[in-house]
């Protein structure tokens, strides 16, 4: 399967310091990924790393088999925490919003017509928000409003959808409903996403892939059908994690390597009981395991 | 010929003089370019960088008045150089970019403060503080007419990609949206904007239209398109009625129009309150 997003010996530090060191992972088509860890590890920066706001100190990001220079033109949406909450006050419907999605298909200077309106449409369909349309995006709920948020980044056709930590702020049924939203976006629509979440208990069954960037966050009894990647990092003056280790092995630092090419754990293959990460392609069995059925399986 | 004396008879007072025919067609002009401004430095949070601006542009009038070159000239330069510098220092702030509109401002008025103390003729430059929208000549008004048409034509085409950045900058940058080039296209337009409004209805007062109208048509517009047409209206309807006023009354142009703009976002509040009351007792 095709890499999508491809990081190599990636570190980054806003001053000396790294926040991420020597990070390797790579997300395939069609992948559920997940990036996990404690506050202040450095799950933002390192979706910023991804969009390209920033510029990693050492190390490559490609996307798609394209060095990472700039995003534009390339096929990523991008959903950030809380997006809907700095809309709260903005006088715009829900439509003009998810509108403004479809930028790239309408063009600098051209003006939107009516097929851009069914598309906006169907991208409000799809997240069960079309009766709301036009409705002030300030008069929904939070989790109506990052539903609005993520329409706008659907309306764009985007081949990797990139949120982060999405769940922030909205209650447990929103939540439910949002990561439903997406499962079924990467099963049937087979977008690529790349979610950072605290919310491991939730979105881990749905999970593929997980980048763990630290260890404390990473809880593999919630990563059932994940190949776990553990990323060194190092936590912002205020966080709580130090320096990861690999967490499958007791020999040592992972190198943000995954655990099977781990250099300090060469035997984690034979004598580890963790070596084999498996790889499950059904993510149905996982959606499954989140909704109770599947269970015995799972167990 | 005596057709002609009848038909100016039969004209309301106000449209027969030549002064006002010209107040009143440049005032809504710049009502009209100004609300639809106004309507994207609100939503950018930038509302008081009308101020800034508009202070700024005092410092070129006085630079104008005392090297000799026309004040208008002065003050777009400064406004532009003010303007480009407010984006420059707001990027070097980072968390305190707000400081970026109160540095600039503060600078202009520093430098208008200082240098209106050389300018000879202190009536000119006090002209410019509260506008002469009464006073204003056959090329200010032509100035005022091509400004105008460039300012709207600019906002309809980049309508989309205004709205866009707006509502979410770093989004419209993933987008695909020139972002840079888009925000330099507006800070351009903004300065000559608020030089020239700054000598039609004064620079103390410039700001307050660039905001107030925009204020009201939030509180009750039901979309971001009719903001900007709910503000289009009100800045219209202030600037014509206050000049009708102010020459029937006898009050001061520039200030009568804001007034007016306060009293409609009054009456908008008070309206969006008991639409608020009876939607709530609806679902009740």
């Amino acid at each position: 399967m095709e890499n999508v997003i491809e990081v190599t010996g990636m570190s980054f530090g806003y001053t000396r310091d790294m926040i991420l060191e020597d990070v390797d992972f790579a997300v395939e088509r069609g992948d559920f990924a997940v990036v996990i860890g404690d506050n202040g590890v450095g799950k933002s920066t390192m979706v910023k790393l991804l969009l390209g706001v920033l510029r990693p100190t050492k190390g490559s990001i490609s996307i798609c088999g394209k060095n990472l220079t700039s995003l534009r033109g390339t096929g990523i949406g991008y959903l950030p925490q809380n997006s809907g909450s700095k809309a709260s006050t903005f006088p715009a419907t829900c439509e003009e919003i998810v509108m403004s999605g479809l930028y790239k298909k309408i063009g600098f200077g051209r003006f939107p017509g009516k097929d851009h309106k069914k598309k906006a449409e169907e991208a409000l369909k799809m997240v069960d928000m079309l009766d709301k349309r036009k409705s002030l995006i300030g008069e929904l709920s939070g989790g109506q409003q990052q539903r609005v948020m993520l329409a706008r980044v659907l309306a764009g056709d985007p081949e990797i959808l990139i949120l982060d930590e999405p769940t922030v702020g909205i209650d447990a049924e929103s939540v439910d409903r949002l990561l439903h939203i997406l499962h079924h976006l990467n099963i049937d629509k087979k977008v690529t996403i790349l979610m950072v979440t605290h919310d491991v208990e939730k979105a881990g069954p749905y999970a593929n892939r997980v980048l763990c960037l630290s260890e404390g966050a990473c809880r593999e009894e919630l990563l059932p059908d994940a190949k776990i990647v553990h990323a060194h990092a190092h936590s912002h003056p205020h966080g709580g994690v130090e320096h990861i280790h690999c967490a499958n092995c007791e020999h040592g630092d992972a190198h943000g390597h995954d655990a099977e090419h781990c250099a300090e754990c060469a035997h984690c293959d034979s004598s580890c009981e963790h070596g084999d990460h498996v790889h499950h392609e059904d993510k149905e069995h996982a959606h499954h395991a989140q909704h109770g059925k599947g269970g015995e399986e799972n167990a | 010929m005596r057709n002609t004396e009848k038909e100016v008879r039969r004209m309301p007072e106000i449209l027969q003089y030549t002064y006002m025919q010209r107040a009143l067609f440049v005032g809504l002009l710049l009502s009209v370019i100004v609300a639809c401004l106004g309507t994207v430095m609100v939503h950018k949070r930038l509302s008081l960088i009308g101020d800034a601006l508009s202070h700024s542009s005092l410092a070129g009038v006085a630079l104008g008045l005392l090297m000799g070159f026309n004040p208008i000239v002065g003050a777009m330069s400064v406004c532009i150089i003010a303007a480009f510098s407010i984006e420059v220092i707001r990027k070097k702030l980072g968390n305190h970019s707000e400081l970026a509109v109160a540095i600039v401002m503060s600078t202009g008025i520093g430098l208008a403060g200082v240098m209106s103390g050389f300018v000879k003729s202190s009536a000119d430059f006090n002209s410019f503080l509260f506008g002469s929208i009464v006073a204003i000549s056959s090329f200010e008004a032509r100035l005022v007419m091509i400004l105008s048409v460039i300012v709207l034509l600019a906002f309809i085409l980049l309508y989309k990609e205004l709205f866009y950045i707006s509502f979410d900058e770093q989004a419209a940058s993933i987008s695909g949206v020139p972002v840079g080039t888009v925000n330099a296209i507006f800070t351009i337009l903004t300065a000559v904007t608020v030089s020239i409004a700054a000598r039609t209805v004064g620079a103390l007062i410039v700001s307050s239209l660039l905001v107030v109208p925009v204020a009201a048509a939030m509180s009750i517009a039901r979309s971001y398109r009719t903001t900007v047409l709910w503000a289009a209206f009100v800045s219209v309807c202030s600037t014509i009625g206050g000049l009708v006023l102010s020459f029937y009354l006898g009050l001061k142009p520039g200030g009568t129009i804001v007034l007016i703009s306060v009293a409609f976002f009054l009456i908008f509040r008070c309206i969006a309150f008991f639409r608020g009351r009876s939607t709530s007792s609806k679902g009740a």
